[in-house]
């Protein structure tokens, strides 16, 4: 097809955008097409209150992969990153209390007041994380694999896994070869002994998904993570002015880069002629003609609502109908007429810089276990596990003076409740949050001014994520690599000639790091060109 | 001078006397040594209520190796197989699943709980047999080193691919979600009937300390539903006499290729001269010599029980250590007066003759496990009934019969108490769960034998009661079962080996583990030395 051909795009995510940007790059007319009035999908800021904003989902960054930042050279369109430190601050109810800063050794510090062997440990564990994550790393950027005919490419890039897989040594390779398929908790448990520790770090490998600590494989997911931070905890990372402020600058990139973005433009429905996309259908009739279409929608969005499933082979049909997708997260955003005061905090001055990364409340593995119990029979925990954030301490922007604005991510959350429906449980879930965290700040019930909630259900009706899954499909084994989102269409591509994927439900997926989308473009470039 | 054997085989169970009957057979001289007054292991038969046989431990065969029926000709040496036919479900509801080996009739009985189930039920069995036999030849293959460019396991690696790639895209798609997903996501991608579901995902946490909804947990419903294909009828079985008459049946075979065996012979240590074992010293202080011992008790017994620590590298050593075994389940065995009478489907019948189980639905077996996590026994939980004596009457007083119940979970380490005085109350737990179908039960029990994961430990040398001698769990499966870099039978101490089932293919009464010891064993005399330098030092570097 030749250049500057118009390439619809589905959705106005981070990963849709950043294929846009890529596309623009390699000589094509992308046109962005985001069904609400602002890009951004799942990482947008807005007023939920009367002065007061939020990221109203995503509240971190992933970060985004090196060379994607690289390229987008995002502090030329006004983002300025906020990084925090400490990093995390983990409370326990007893008022111990645990830091987990950028620096290794102050962080052992902390860590010895629990235990020395752990803080001990901790180095060593730092250590083999980024060793291991280095591998996943270079396995988020390449495209997985065709397994009947591997490209050259493919072959090339196995032989480069290989290589990175030996510089592991034995030890190391075995050790990758356990640890996928383990269960977190026993992941942990092979470096630490202190609860809060381990509850704190094998929390990053049940994040979104349907997994407690004790199930086999939340390992992989902490892996994986890992290779977009391999802080052991992860990033807690985020833009002046919230999330939007990171999607609004991707936005900027990519029209300077010569994308086109409408918003206020829902597409209904992708047109489909002899196997092959013909253009896009939207809500209000307007018809666009197009070569190719690249949905940032999930996968199930896209093969059931979009496309005329009659369209669809009835195997892959089947496939998709079988990927799993029902989330298992809520969100709560607080605007607070001050600062809550943790009971594990001592000093005001210290405390401001404690609490400005993320704020993990989850004390024991098995606090974390029973958290998830409740979702596996179709109810919210009673006591969930929280990462929350006070993004106002480091950016007062988004707040009144004196104010404060907390985001909790709260987990379990099941999209399917057995009993009631989310619209009757939205503020029961809400109070329970409040509750939870009035345990470790004992004035936060009376600074609570005014209280979103946001349940799986609103995730899918408001947002688009179908089942309210925030990575668009479980993260498990049987859904990662080669079989994200299914085995054999794991390559961007699709059974409709010119419909393409570039969202978190194809590889690698899982957060803001825009490893998806710039995937994608690659794919869609060699495909087109 | 005590009189030195060419292979010393430490434990008499199913493995240990394959093991020793195949090296016995190419002419070696071998003894095995087994703790206890019987042999078996956990494959065992007594008679602890007079007049009254229990295959204690393990009381079903389906995975024995038919390679090794034939080779050692154990039908000649008394082995008899009996069909046990079927799994019945009953349900609180007082509806009950039935299904036999009888594949229409099975989906005749589908078909009442859901027609869509009964359709799926035929494709799903269609499905199973080419997974079942992709994963065969696996079981009889000395796992390949992963990590080494050495073209013997390159080869493997390569043959392992090439078949995989040979699979058509649909056999792919399930077998990938077998080796990862958990049994209840797979099955609910097949069936819609709870109980079906249930009672089918079952199998997938047998052995292990994982729930149904556990990744991991579809590959072990593999590793069982093998069984199920593995030749028309005989498939699961009881054999005549009982699960110890198998022990029995191998036992004589070695005995007749003139193995010599030695019970209430229980080791105390392995002898290891530089980094190289000599032999044994019993608990009694007797000393055998031999060039090669090859232990068939767990990686915890043979390692940190009868080695002192300071012989063996550190890494191994943490390897030995981090193996998990984490018992899940009990056996409650039971004297019966009567037939025990299910609500759901009254009176004797052909029911009775194949496994009854006590998994009525998904959130059922989840709850099990739940209370598990936490350190209790399982208040509801699964169990796995047969009534030998209904197949084979010689293993109860005419008119009198055995129940045997697999019970899980009931976890290793307990919240709060001792096995010993929580003992009563899982068996009380395990009779009243069972009263809750079958009402008559209280009545008709003579006597009760229950076996808590401690007993399994103490009495059986199963480390923390573990039936499989480590859970079959992904980490510890294949190239990695027991011990990362240690999966080929060999150790670290020169001419001593592992034959149990905590070596690939892991456990059940396969054989299989003691029969490739025995491969490896000999190839590396016929290599000239019976030591394992080459791959020990391969493995190690």
């Amino acid at each position: 097809m030749p250049l500057g051909q118009r390439i619809a795009i589905i959705g106005g995510g981070h990963n849709a955008l950043i294929t846009a940007f890529y596309l623009a790059k390699g000589g094509f007319k992308p046109l962005v097409l985001e069904r609400r009035e602002m890009v951004g999908g799942g990482a947008i800021t807005e007023e939920f209150h009367p002065g007061f904003r939020a990221s109203t989902l995503a509240h971190t960054l992933g970060p985004l992969r090196a060379d994607i930042a690289k390229d987008l050279q995002l502090e030329n369109f006004h983002c300025e990153i906020l990084s925090p430190d400490p990093r995390v601050f983990a409370p326990s109810p007893d008022g111990k209390a645990l830091f987990f800063y950028n620096d290794v050794a102050k962080t052992a510090a902390g860590i010895a007041n629990f235990s020395a062997k752990d803080a001990a440990k901790y180095t060593q564990f730092v250590a083999s994380l980024e060793e291991t994550a280095g591998f996943f790393t270079q396995l988020t950027s390449i495209t997985p694999p065709a397994i009947d005919k591997p490209t050259p490419e493919d072959l090339w890039n196995l032989l480069k896994t290989g290589k990175n897989v030996r510089s592991l040594g034995k030890t190391g390779i075995f050790d990758l070869l356990r640890w996928g398929p383990m269960a977190v908790a026993d992941f942990v448990a092979e470096f630490f002994e202190t609860e809060l520790l381990r509850a704190a770090i094998a929390a990053r490998g049940i994040f979104g998904t349907a997994l407690g600590p004790w199930s086999a494989g939340s390992t992989a997911v902490l892996l994986l993570r890992a290779a977009a931070d391999s802080h052991p905890v992860g990033s807690a990372a985020f833009p002046r002015g919230g999330l939007g402020s990171f999607t609004r600058a991707l936005a900027e990139a990519a029209k300077a880069a010569g994308a086109e973005i409408r918003t206020d433009a829902e597409v209904q429905h992708i047109r489909i002629k002899d196997g092959a996309v013909t253009g896009v259908v939207l809500a209000d009739g307007e018809e666009i003609s197009v070569e190719a279409v690249v949905s940032g929608a999930d996968p199930k969005r896209t093969f059931f609502n979009l496309v005329d499933p009659s369209q669809l082979d009835p195997t892959f049909a089947n496939r998709m109908k079988n990927f799993r997708a029902n989330g298992n997260v809520a969100k709560v955003n607080l605007a607070l007429g001050g600062l809550p005061i943790f009971s594990a905090l001592d000093a005001a001055e210290s405390s401001l810089k404690s609490l400005g990364g993320r704020i993990h409340i989850g004390p024991e593995i098995d606090y974390l276990e029973r958290a998830f119990d409740a979702s596996k029979y179709g109810e919210f925990s009673k006591a969930p596990w929280l990462d929350v954030t006070i993004p106002t301490i480091l950016d007062p922007s988004l707040a009144p003076d004196g104010k404060h604005v907390l985001s909790a991510y709260v987990q379990f959350a099941p999209y399917k409740l057995r009993e009631g429906n989310w619209d009757a449980r939205r503020q029961d879930l809400g109070n329970t949050v409040v509750k939870t965290l009035a345990a470790y700040a004992p004035n936060l019930p009376g600074l609570v001014e005014h209280m979103q909630v946001i349940t799986p259900k609103d995730l899918e009706s408001s947002y688009g994520f179908t089942g309210g899954h925030i990575f668009h499909g479980e993260l498990a084994l049987d859904q990662i690599f080669t079989m994200r989102p299914i085995l054999d269409w794991a390559r961007y591509k699709t059974p409709v000639r010119g419909l393409f994927l570039c969202g978190s439900g194809t590889h690698p997926g899982n957060g803001l790091t825009g490893a998806s989308g710039a995937n994608a473009a690659r794919e869609i470039i060699r495909d087109l060109r | 001078m005590a009189t030195k054997y060419d292979v010393i085989v430490i434990g008499g169970g199913h493995n240990g006397l394959v093991n020793a009957a195949y090296l016995a057979k190419a002419g070696k001289k071998v003894v095995v040594l087994e703790r206890r007054h019987v042999l078996g292991g956990a494959a065992v038969t007594e008679e602890i209520v007079p007049g009254f046989l229990f295959s204690e431990c393990s009381y079903v065969v389906s995975l024995l190796r038919p390679e090794i029926i034939r080779e050692l000709d154990l039908p000649r040496h008394g082995l008899e197989i009996l069909p046990l036919d079927g799994t019945f479900s009953p349900m609180p509801s007082g509806d009950y699943l039935w299904r036999v080996n009888d594949h229409a009739k099975s989906i005749r009985d589908i078909r009442r709980h859901s027609r869509l189930d009964a359709e799926a039920y035929d494709e799903f069995s269609k499905m199973m047999t080419p997974m079942c036999r992709f994963v065969k030849p696996i079981l009889s293959m000395i796992p390949p080193d992963p990590t080494t460019l050495n073209p013997k396991d390159l080869k493997q690696l390569h043959f392992l691919m090439q078949r995989f790639r040979e699979l058509s895209s649909d056999e792919r798609y399930t077998l990938v979600q077998l080796m990862t997903m958990s049994s209840a996501d797979f099955l609910d991608q097949w069936f819609e009937t709870d109980v079906l579901k249930a009672t089918m995902s079952a199998s997938g946490i047998i052995g292990t300390f994982l729930g149904i909804r556990s990744p991991g947990t579809a590959y072990v419903l593999l590793h069982h539903y093998m069984g199920e294909i593995d030749g028309a009828f005989r498939s699961w079985g009881f054999s005549r006499g009982g699960t110890g008459a198998i022990s029995n049946a191998i036992a004589d075979a070695a005995r007749e290729a003139g193995v010599e065996i030695r019970t209430k012979a229980p080791v105390g240590k392995i002898l290891v001269k530089n980094g190289r074992t000599t032999g044994v010293v019993l608990q009694s202080g007797e000393e055998l010599f031999a060039n090669v011992v090859s232990s068939s008790v767990d990686p915890h017994l043979t390692f940190e029980k009868f080695i002192e620590p300071n012989e063996l590298p550190a890494d191994f050593l943490e390897g030995v250590r981090r193996y998990k075994f984490r018992g899940s389940s009990g056996k409650v065995n039971l004297a019966l007066d009567a037939l025990p009478n299910f609500k759901s489907l009254p009176g004797p019948g052909a029911h009775l003759r194949g496994a009854v189980s006590i998994s009525p639905s998904m959130d059922y077996m989840e709850r099990a496990y739940d209370d598990a996590k936490y350190g209790h026994f399982s208040r509801k939980p699964y169990i796995d009934m047969v009534i030998p004596s209904l197949t084979d009457p010689s293993v109860a007083p005419p008119g009198k019969h055995v129940l045997s119940c697999f019970v899980q979970y009931a976890p290793y380490k307990l919240a709060e108490g001792t096995w010993d005085d929580q003992k009563k109350a899982f068996g009380d737990n395990v009779i009243n769960t069972i009263a809750e179908y079958a009402p008559n039960i209280k009545d008709i029990i003579i006597d009760r034998q229950v076996l808590t994961p401690l007993d399994l430990e103490r009495d059986f040398g199963l480390t923390q009661g573990n039936i499989f001698q480590g859970e079959l769990s992904l980490e510890q499966l294949f190239f990695l079962r027991p011990v990362a870099g240690w999966a080929y039978y060999r150790t670290p101490i020169d001419n001593l080996y592992m034959c149990g089932s905590a070596t690939h293919p892991g456990g059940g009464i396969m054989g299989a583990n003691g029969r490739i010891a025995s491969q490896v064993i000999l190839k590396n005399w016929k290599g000239g030395s019976s030591g394992s330098t080459a791959t020990a030092s391969k493995a190690a570097n």
